[in-house]
């Protein structure tokens, strides 16, 4: 037995982590990860895109299953192959996900007493004033200044993310017993409330809370955590103590010296032919003020964090999120009526991240989302033209290289490689003049993956432009003619030629106002 | 195979159901004979009409919860014009126009307001029967009834009744209209994904909007055929005519294009159901039966299609 000071003592061993391997398929994605975490302090897991600290906290809270390992809670040893929502709660581990699972309609005491459980009477009535005394007590120990009937979308959203984390930690038997583990709670705040929020966890901390943070954002990790873990490639490259880093070194830890890639795809020559698109001023959803403008036979790149309002800046140029303030120019000409349709039939391609969702229509037929691009195209002498219709979906299938059982089969039957080239060429015929790429090859294998680039390519080089986001900054490297950075809805950056590598995008995004 | 079979197992219901009720010994001297058959094709054309106007917007996964009540408002209009003299084309086009009407005023609060459809049909449906109630004072129009009208609905051209004639009618260009035209198309896009429908540029609550108005002017029609079928308009006989035509909209996605809702589903469905009905009371079955059959039949249509479109979108 452990004796109970040290057991709930500062400096003690709060969660050891030890040989975690995880790997999906080929890919290694945790390879023998060990980390520990001291009692009240908070501790962060650092990395880039790919690096294992998703998979990890996945492995943490049960979701996913390890391959090997072990993890220690206080004294109990845990098989991390064993983990399980369940177990991972009754160890004490605690969890507040990027997408915080709160209900704004409700009031503040009904968020908490949904994590806790409402007191009711034999009739099974709510006892409510028993839900308000509680609340206000457990406001009042995590330091939120709120009243319990508030609605919580009244309250701003930093106090929003504590509620969260009160309802997470409410029920913890002693007060500070159990270990809070956040994933990027501010990937979403602003700055001042994320000040807001890093003072609430350094309060949490001092009275004895062990945290463990997971962020993309070095500064604040700068700020506010003990000690740091620093992974790549699923691999530990440094456990840090703060005071013994600073932003550069971070930096380095993350990013590491990459072995330079082979041939690139990029044109190389810097021909800046006609320009296709001119942004000025753009606000809209996130976006802040981008100005920027794109020449024919350009593919040009955006690179930002989550949250930093890439995926907008596609959406608003498109039409698909109003557009605020600023100007757009489509081949020397305004674009005046800001819908999709408008856009289209300005010569606009727009391809989205979420391909079931917003991409494609998946029950339909691949000849079906071939040809919704091109409506009025079959129909001539007052019927739809089938046959013309199918050859022309036969021939997109073999210049595309799609692999379908046949155009009739359903859009949702094809592997994501497929479905993504299916959406391209139906794009492709329209033979547009700006194409918006969203992750253009999420969820892609890698043989589709230079396919689809490829086709980019030739679109491209018939005198089109391309505006491509992707979080997979190698990718962007190794692609692009130029990138544009985005960091809090600004174009904060941009790289061209020589300077373009994944170290290079890295840095950028990661870089605060303050530090450029 | 597994898709032929899925097509054309109700059309083999069909088949089955009307080869037992001729051969069973109760119903085998009525059901199979051509009178009984002209009995149901043309006692089914209304209806039939009905289901057809609700099937357009079920393509986009709206209801149109009001189509009934607009062919009884349609009917008992088109009836009253009829009554007092109007000529015939001037009747009719009064009642396809009143239903288009309907179908507007849904059009508008669905896609402008962003009241959901089911409500706002079912609201819409109330007030219909209150303004019918109030137009007729609750009687049925039966007097001065041009007789064209009144053979129309009780004769036969060639053997087959001639209602029939206007169901076909409608369900090629409604065939025509879904399969034939780029809005068709457009129609099942926005029913499979209305976020990427917009995303490729379709005008989303246009084409919305003018299915209602295309459901209303059909039950209207609906209406006006209700008229010289039964001689007369009876106020009471339309929200009643709802549920029949939409459990046929819904069935329609398990025959003939499995998964997907479609002009010859809904017939075979209409026509399924129909000969179920008439075998089970002409074998002497209460009229109470018809309502079990009606509300399985909506049920197992909606669960049938749930069912039919996961299995094509790969879901769980």
């Amino acid at each position: 037995m452990t004796p109970v000071a040290e057991r709930n003592g500062v400096g003690g061993t709060g969660l050891r982590v030890e040989g975690l391997t995880k790997a999906y398929g080929e890919t290694q994605a945790l390879a023998g990860v060990s980390f520990e975490l001291r009692r009240g302090s908070i501790h962060a897991l650092l990395g880039g895109n790919g690096s294992g600290k998703s998979t990890a906290v996945k492995i943490l809270a049960g979701v996913e299953r390890a391959d090997r390992g072990e993890l220690a809670v206080g004294d109990e040893r845990i098989d991390a192959r064993a983990m399980t929502p369940g177990r991972a709660r009754e160890a004490g581990l605690r969890f507040v996900h990027q997408q915080a699972s709160t209900f704004p309609s409700l009031t503040v005491a009904e968020n908490l007493a949904i994590g806790h459980g409402f007191p009711h009477d034999a009739l099974g009535r709510v006892r409510w004033r028993a839900v308000r005394r509680r609340s206000r007590a457990v406001l009042q120990r995590f330091g939120i200044d709120a009243d319990p009937s508030t609605p919580l979308a009244e309250l701003g959203p930093a106090s929003r993310a504590m509620v969260a984390i009160a309802r997470a930690l409410q029920d913890q038997e002693g007060e500070a017993d159990g270990i809070l583990v956040l994933d990027e709670p501010t990937a979403s705040l602003p700055a001042e409330e994320v000040r807001l929020l890093l003072a609430a966890l350094q309060r949490y901390a001092a009275a004895g809370q062990t945290i463990l943070y997971i962020t993309h954002r070095l500064e604040e990790v700068l700020d506010v955590a003990d000690t740091a873990t620093i992974l790549r490639n699923g691999e530990v490259v440094a456990t840090v103590d703060r005071g013994s880093v600073d932003h550069e070194s971070l930096v380095e830890l993350i990013v590491g010296r990459r072995v330079e890639w082979g041939l690139s795809q990029r044109s190389g020559e810097d021909r800046a032919g006609e320009p296709v698109l001119r942004a000025s001023g753009v606000c809209g959803g996130r976006v802040r003020d981008a100005s920027f403008s794109l020449a024919a036979g350009e593919v040009v790149g955006v690179a930002g964090l989550l949250g930093s309002g890439r995926s907008t800046l596609l959406r608003v140029i498109f039409g698909a999120t109003p557009l605020e303030a600023g100007e757009l120019e489509l081949d020397g000409s305004a674009v005046r009526r800001r819908t999709p349709r408008e856009a289209m039939r300005a010569g606009i391609a727009y391809v989205p991240e979420d391909r079931l969702s917003e991409g494609a229509f998946p029950a339909l037929s691949v000849a079906e989302n071939l040809a919704i691009t091109v409506p009025g195209r079959y129909f001539g002498r007052g019927r739809w033209q089938r046959r013309r219709e199918r050859r022309e979906a036969c021939g997109l299938v073999d210049t595309y290289g799609i692999k379908a059982g046949s155009i009739d089969s359903s859009f949702a039957s094809l592997s994501g490689g497929n479905q993504q080239k299916v959406v391209l060429a139906r794009w492709m015929q329209r033979q547009p003049r700006l194409l918006l790429l969203d992750e253009p090859t999420q969820g892609v294998d890698m043989g589709a993956r230079a396919e689809i680039w490829k086709l980019v390519r030739g679109a491209v080089r018939q005198g089109a432009a391309a505006l491509v986001v992707s979080s997979d900054f190698e990718e962007l490297a190794r692609t692009c003619d130029r990138i544009l950075v985005m960091r809090e809805g600004r174009i904060a950056a941009e790289l061209r030629g020589e300077e373009i590598n994944e170290e290079s995008i890295d840095r950028s995004t990661l870089t605060a106002e303050i530090h450029s | 195979m597994l898709t032929g079979l899925e097509a054309y197992a109700m059309v083999g219901l069909l088949v089955v159901v009307a080869l037992f009720f001729s051969f069973y010994s109760k119903t085998a001297d009525v059901f199979p004979t051509s009178a009984n058959a002209a009995q149901i094709v043309g006692g089914q054309a209304v209806v039939a009409i009905i289901a057809l106007a609700a099937l357009i917007p079920l393509i986009c996964n709206e209801w149109d919860l009001s189509v009934g009540a607009t062919a009884g408002m349609s009917s008992i209009f088109a009836a009253a014009a009829m009554s007092h003299g109007a000529p015939v084309i001037l009747a009719i086009l009064l009642g396809i126009g009143l239903g288009a009407l309907v179908g507007v005023v849904n059009a508008l609060i669905i896609t402008r307001a962003g009241v959901s459809a089911v409500i706002t049909t079912l609201g819409m449906a109330t007030i219909i029967e209150g303004v019918v109630n109030q137009k007729s004072k609750g009687l049925a129009i039966v007097a001065n009834i041009p007789s064209s009208v009144v053979s129309f609905g009780s004769q036969n051209w060639l053997g087959i009744p001639r209602t029939a004639y206007a169901l076909a009618l409608a369900a090629v260009l409604v065939y025509y209209a879904l399969t034939h035209t780029p809005v068709g198309r457009q129609l099942y896009a926005l029913g499979a994904n209305q976020e990427g429908a917009r995303l490729v540029g379709l005008r989303t609550k246009m084409l919305l909007g003018s299915t209602f108005v295309a459901a209303g002017a059909l039950a209207g029609a609906a209406g006006v055929l209700q008229v010289a079928r039964a001689g007369g308009a009876d106020p009471r006989i339309g929200p009643s005519l709802t549920l029949p035509a939409l459990a046929a909209a819904f069935l329609s996605a398990a025959a003939i294009k499995p998964g997907r809702f479609n002009v010859a589903g809904t017939l075979v469905a209409i026509f399924f159901l129909a000969t179920l009905n008439n075998g089970l009371n002409l074998a002497g079955a209460a009229s109470y039966v018809s309502s079990y059959i009606n509300g399985a039949a909506l049920i197992l249509g909606v669960g049938l299609a749930a069912f039919l479109g996961r299995k094509r979108t790969g879901g769980g």
